[in-house]
């Protein structure tokens, strides 16, 4: 479009600060959502990566939660007629040691069998050996490694690296090594192969699988095997194609995806607002050409046109940078968001390159152009509507009226009704979203009207601190609401997030801690990873009396706790010797009595579900819940209902004695140790590391690193209200500086007269700056409102959506009253350009058409 | 109405609302025959401008009709107002209203584009129109780099775009010298009688004035006088 | 086929099962006019030529790759009962890296045998399963099924002809697995030898295309059956070449069952 070169073009290269500052809206969107979903993404196709590569030829694979089975299962399943091969599989991660390395994916397999699914593709080094399967199984120090990870190591065939194990720190050999395709690529090249029995003893296994993986005979279609083994097997097992692991692991990720999705679209919403707001500018300051136009004979659709292109234009290079900028935040997020699963769900993963795949640009660059499309609607309309006769007089503005005020705020309180409404109607998930929806739509279209009113109540207030600037700061924003109104939304919005996330945090924070307080209150705790989530190395359970017998310990406690699938989502199944948890860290349940829950969960005769997993599933007190283990159907009812953070998506407490029953595993991931009074924490640490000194990996953590070590977990989790606080302090400095740029191009003259009668210059600024900070003023004050609107869904998002945290509605008052200098001074900063360009007839010539 | 009639305003009052009211215009009649030329005088506030708006199709009256070029105004939509102004006049302002931005070209250029023309036909009549005006060695300059005498001529070729049967100027000298004005004037008469336009001119300036056939006075939104030499 | 499997038991040559293989010597008897019937009378009687109570060797293993390069193994082999029943346990005892590592095989004569692989650095037992018998015999050019002894009954013959091979003459037999035999192979061609019985050469095919070829080679007569010390196992696709020597061959020696047990087998030697 030719008007586009001729109109658009000169202007913004005239003004090129503020475009960009324009289109940093839609930047600032479509970055924070490519980032979030690109980082997801990489960990996820990283995860999906892995397990393909992994997988190979396998069919099927045969699990049981992240339990592990005992050995004869695999047996069962190659006696079933449809499979042809069934291998054993072992697959767990280990820290290297090596600096910038990271963690290891070993993959134990049996060498004598598991080539048929899979292909190491070794590549041939000088030494003939190293393909010997046979030193590969005599020796149980053998390692296979990619080649990648060998030549970032300087690695080769039978060097020695020393990994820590369940025996403590031990010399493998490299036997082989993987060319970096196929099964070499998986996890990003950190993959090592080991021989399964030797990783049985290496991870504490006992004699253990985790995973059959398999391959149906020729014509078996999948479903057919799949039913045939689910027939062989017991209720506790799953047989599902490799794929749905990576299905599982979305599943898991969701949860962390949705308050990130919840995140990227209030950053495209802010960003909106910044684009209404500078189209706003731009149609005032460009009214006289415009008006020219009108003149020359430019139809009001062709005006339309032009400004809905312009915000298209803007919004397809906003988005375009944004994808750019999108891609280097997510680069720069992606070790979080996977140090973050590690560290809550204990998932160990190796993400995949950040990549923009053509789908995800083209929806971001859709949904940016729409965004800014939207946001140019209302001024795009108002430029079609200058009157050509006003716009050519000079020093005359036409003040565009505020138009259908009436109608838009029916339209709000029909809406602000109805989601009320819905708030009381239904708790699933339509009305829910839709009430959330319609209540952030009643909020902003209500925007201009509070402002309005709230000007007005400043009014007074302004004038007394300074007569003439005050007043004169009010009125400005008294007769041009619309001038404002945009920014105070965005400023709304992004307020009414800090305070939401706020919230969270600080109801987070209250749980967690009382949490940990009464549950987690052991002296210390003796795991065999740092990372409290990871389950991957185990202790057998012959190690909990020789922990007894150290002096100055009182009591210990064994955990061993596993993720299983349960009615189709996984949860945490957290097996403890109940009597003792009652002893020591009684908690008073949330629905039952507590001594008939620990009475009958420490008898073998119930469960113990904590309040999220209730939540998320709607399960009751006193309903029986069929639990799928190794050892068949586990039927028993919930006992009681109790506060437990330990897992995002939910955890059932149940006796030692019943895992063991169940599942045939006696082994412990975690022992909680009590001391004796009196007893010194180091001093039974250091015991401890004596005892087992070279033969047993593990780490000794005090109550207090626990407690740091889920504090920091809870800090990343809610960190993100830091970075949207950032995003509201960007909002109000673009915002304001935009709304003062127009609101001193309407003014000039009346600044001009005020000049001229004797107005010193001090006096213009301050003018200036007052009506920044009534600005401030009054987007603090919406925000903060709608903040506890906005808290109020959040909170329920997180309860029904992200991990059925049942979080007090605590309003963050601390963070609200921080919030307010903040904001403030932001205005202020803001306000210092404009009020000086103000003074200085020269920019405000600038400023100017003309 | 006559067919011969270019404009013709029968009892038009223009009103603004506002806290006062203000009566611009009070029913005006008036018949401008095609191929005349003539000047509006008459002191500030007098409705000159009122006039030339409502003849432009750029304003509505509150009450009476405007009819140009036979084409009645009352009944039209804005696009159709819009299309009156874009194919029948070409308006001259006193303060040229040159997009600062575009060079001489492409200001003449922009009706054009407006009308959806193709570029080279555009180029071509933006540079014939320019050689009219005697600005034909300057198309690639931006309006900055001229005098007010040739920015006026920028104005004045994209007025004359589609060479419109009806062209309006407000106090197109106004803002010149008295010499450079009487060049524009020279050039408007000059194409006024080349090109056979209609020519209404608002001018405070008498030598302009007298150098039109038909002179109408206004005062206080009334034609006073309306006198053909 | 048993052709491979035989092989490197065979090439123990012990009982009955070797028999198929390496026949006893004979020699005098002369050769007689055959028809189709006779191929697998041939096969049976080369079977029953080798018939041992037990047998004993120590092997030598050369895997020649590719690329030309070469590794070394040695083993003891010994070997109890009669064809289809016997019981073997393998056990290496060089290069020092897999010393100790020993296999058990259980033949039966109705089903595929019982392997049992013994580890002694991680003193874990495990079980080679039937699906893996495809799989290479840890890098060499035989497979697990290669190890395996088959009954006679678990083919069908039909001789296709005669040809020499090293010079001496051959009958030329086709073996295809009947219905109730699970096999890599889709068939196998063997020569044997017309002199002494002996087997010279099988060749195995998956469809059209030949999979592996085992060479026998150094026919000599020990205690009096005829015997190749040397086999030479070359896997088509591979292009590899795996060469097994016999030493120290003997047969029936005496030879305890309860030596062929998994206990026996968790008892380093």
């Amino acid at each position: 479009m030719i008007l586009l070169r001729l109109i658009t073009w000169p202007y913004v290269r005239r003004h090129l600060a503020r475009a960009s500052l324009t289109t940093l809206g839609i930047v600032l969107g479509v970055a924070v959502f490519v980032a979030m979903y690109t980082a997801n993404q990489a960990v996820l196709r990283g995860l999906e990566h892995t397990v393909d590569r992994v997988a190979g030829k396998t069919q099927l694979q045969v699990t049981a939660g992240d339990a592990g089975f005992p050995e004869d299962v695999l047996e069962r399943v190659q006696a079933v007629p449809e499979v042809k091969v069934a291998v054993p599989v072992i697959e767990a991660t280990l820290e290297t040691g090596l600096t910038g390395q990271g963690n290891l994916l070993v993959l134990a397999v049996d060498m004598t069998g598991d080539r048929s699914l899979r292909d190491y593709d070794l590549e041939s080094g000088d030494e003939a050996m190293i393909d010997d399967p046979l030193v590969f199984l005599a020796q149980p120090d053998s390692l296979m490694v990619t080649e990648e990870f060998a030549k970032r190591n300087g690695l080769h065939a039978d060097s020695k690296i020393v990994l820590g194990t369940m025996l403590g720190d031990q010399t493998f050999t490299i036997r082989g090594i993987m060319k970096p395709t196929g099964l070499g690529s998986a996890f990003g090249g950190n993959l090592a192969i080991m021989d399964i029995y030797a990783a049985q003893q290496v991870f504490g296994r006992g004699r253990t699988f985790d995973r059959v993986d398999l391959a149906l005979r020729d014509g078996v279609a999948l479903d057919q095997g799949r039913a045939a083994i689910e027939r062989a097997l017991s209720p506790g097992f799953e047989v599902a194609p490799p794929s749905s692991r990576g299905q599982q692991f979305e599943s898991i990720v969701q949860v962390y995806s949705i308050s990130m999705n919840i995140s990227s679209l209030f950053a495209l919403f802010i960003g909106m607002f910044i684009i209404y707001n500078s189209f706003a500018i731009a149609v005032t300051q460009r009214r006289a050409d415009i008006g020219i136009l009108r003149a020359l004979g430019a139809f009001r659709s062709q005006i339309r046109t032009l400004f809905l292109v312009e915000g298209g234009v803007a919004g397809l290079v906003g988005s375009a940078v944004g994808c750019v900028a999108g891609l280097g935040m997510g680069r720069a997020l992606v070790g979080e968001v996977a140090t973050m699963l590690e560290g809550v769900f204990g998932i160990v993963q190796q993400p995949a390159e950040i990549t923009l795949t053509p789908g995800l640009l083209l929806f971001a660059l859709v949904v940016g152009v729409a965004t800014s499309v939207v946001a140019a609607y209302l001024p795009a309309r108002q430029a079609a509507r200058v009157d050509p006769v006003q716009a050519l007089q000079k020093g005359r503005y036409q003040v565009l009226t505020a138009g259908q005020n009436r109608a838009r705020r029916r339209v709000a309180l029909v809406m602000a009704l109805a989601s009320a409404a819905l708030l009381w109607l239904g708790r699933s998930s339509v009305p829910f979203y839709t009430g959330y929806v319609l209540a952030i739509l009643a909020a902003l279209l209500l925007t201009p009207t509070l402002a309005l009113l709230l000007a007005e109540a400043l009014r007074p207030v302004l004038r007394w601190l300074r007569p003439v600037e005050g007043t004169l700061a009010a009125d400005s924003l008294i007769q041009a609401p619309r001038r404002t109104s945009g920014t105070v939304a965005a400023l709304m919005l992004a307020l009414a997030q800090v305070i939401a996330l706020g919230g969270i945090s600080l109801a987070s924070y209250a749980g967690i801690t009382d949490w940990v307080d009464t549950a987690l209150n052991p002296d210390l705790f003796v795991t065999a990873d740092p990372s409290l989530a990871v389950r991957t190395f185990r202790f057998p359970a012959a190690m909990g009396p020789e922990l007894r017998s150290i002096e100055g310990i009182e009591a210990i406690q064994q955990v061993r706790s596993v993720r299983v699938p349960f009615r189709g989502g996984p949860v945490l199944v957290v097996s403890v010797e109940i009597g003792g948890l009652q002893e020591r860290a009684r908690r008073e349940p949330v629905a039952g009595d507590a001594e008939t829950m620990y009475r009958l969960a420490g008898e073998g005769k119930g469960v113990m579900v904590s309040e999220n997993l209730a939540d998320l599933r709607g399960l009751a007190l006193g309903e029986t819940i069929d639990l799928p283990t190794p050892g068949g159907l586990l039927h028993l009812p919930i006992v009681g209902i109790v506060k437990d953070w330990s897992d995002q998506l939910g955890t059932i407490l149940i006796d030692r004695q019943v895992f063991i029953r169940q599942w045939h595993d006696d082994s412990v991931n975690i022992f909680r140790i009590y001391l004796k009074p009196g007893a010194s924490e180091a001093a039974v640490k250091a015991r401890i590391f004596d005892k087992f000194a070279g033969s047993r990996r593990l780490y000794v953590l005090t109550n207090r690193e626990v407690r740091g070590y889920i504090m920091r977990l809870t800090d990343q989790w809610v960190g993100m209200t830091n970075a949207q606080l950032a995003v509201a302090v960007i909002v109000a400095i673009l915002g304001i500086v935009n709304t003062l740029t127009v609101s001193i191009l309407d003014r000039r003259r009346e600044l001009g007269v005020l000049q001229a009668v004797g107005g010193l210059r001090g006096q213009i600024r301050r003018t200036i700056w007052m009506e920044a900070v009534a600005i401030s003023v009054i987007g603090l004050a919406l925000g903060l409102a709608f903040g506890a609107v906005n808290l109020h869904y959040i909170l329920e998002i997180t309860r029904r959506d992200v991990g059925g945290m049942n979080l007090a509605y605590m309003y963050p008052v601390s963070i609200a009253l921080g919030i307010v200098p903040t904001m403030l001074a932001a205005a202020f900063v803001s306000a210092l350009g404009p009020g000086e360009s103000a003074v200085r007839g020269s920019l405000v010539e600038a400023l100017e058409y003309e | 109405m006559t067919d011969s009639a270019m404009v013709e305003l029968r009892g038009v009052t223009k009103r603004f609302d506002g806290k006062r009211q203000v009566t611009a215009l009070h029913g005006v009649d008036l018949v401008v025959p095609r191929g005349e030329m003539v000047s509006i005088v008459g002191p500030s506030g007098s409705g000159k401008s009122t006039l030339l708006n409502l003849i432009g199709g750029l304003d509505r009256p509150s009450a009476g009709e405007v009819v140009i070029d036979g084409q009645a105004l009352a009944g039209l939509t804005d696009d159709g107002l819009t299309r009156v102004r874009r194919d029948k006049i070409g308006f001259i302002f006193q303060f040229f209203n040159l997009l600062p931005t575009l060079t001489c070209l492409e200001n003449v250029a922009l009706p054009l584009h407006l009308r959806g023309w193709s570029r080279r036909r555009t180029l071509e009549r933006a540079r014939e129109l320019l050689d009219l005006v005697q600005l034909g060695h300057r198309l690639e300059h931006r309006p900055d780099e001229l005098s007010g005498g040739e920015r006026q001529r920028v104005a004045i070729a994209r007025a004359l775009s589609v060479y419109p049967p009806l062209l309006l100027a407000d106090e197109p000298t106004g803002n010149l010298d008295s010499a450079t004005g009487a060049d524009i004037l020279a050039l408007v008469r000059d194409l006024h009688e080349r090109l056979g336009a209609t020519v209404v001119v608002v001018t405070h300036d008498p030598t302009v004035a007298e150098s039109c056939a038909r002179t109408i006075t206004l005062r206080d939104g009334l034609i006073v006088g309306d006198e053909r030499r | 086929m048993s052709e491979l499997l035989i092989a490197l038991m065979l090439i123990a040559g012990s009982g009955k099962g070797d028999g198929s293989y390496f026949r006893p010597s004979l020699p005098e008897i002369a050769p007689v006019p055959f028809s189709a019937a006779d191929a697998r009378e041939i096969v049976q009687t080369a079977q029953d030529r080798t018939e041992a109570t037990s047998q004993h060797y120590e092997g030598t293993l050369k895997v020649i790759d590719a690329r030309g390069r070469v590794s070394d193994k040695r083993w003891t082999y010994d070997r109890l009962g009669s064809h289809g029943r016997s019981k073997a346990v393998l056990r290496f005892t060089e290069p020092a890296e897999v010393k100790g590592v020993a296999l058990l095989i259980v033949n039966h004569p109705d089903r595929s045998s019982d392997q049992w692989m013994w580890t002694p650095a991680i003193q874990r037992d495990r079980r080679i399963a039937l699906q893996d018998r495809s799989t290479r015999f840890f890098g060499t050019d035989f497979s697990f099924e290669d190890l395996e002894e088959r009954d006679i009954d678990q083919y069908r013959y039909r001789l296709l002809g005669e040809e020499p091979v090293d010079g001496a003459a051959c009958w030329k037999i086709e073996a295809t697995p009947t219905g109730r035999k699970v096999s890599q192979y889709t068939r196998s061609v063997i020569w044997v030898r017309e002199d002494n019985y002996a087997y010279a050469r099988v060749e195995n095919y998956d469809g059209d295309q030949l999979v592996r070829r085992l060479n026998y080679q150094r026919i000599e007569q020990v205690q009096g059956i005829w015997t190749a010390r040397v086999l030479e196992m070359h896997d088509v696709r591979r292009n590899s070449t795996t060469v097994l020597t016999l030493e120290k061959l003997q047969y029936n020696l005496p030879m305890h069952d309860e030596d062929f047990t998994l206990q026996a087998l968790r008892r380093e030697r």
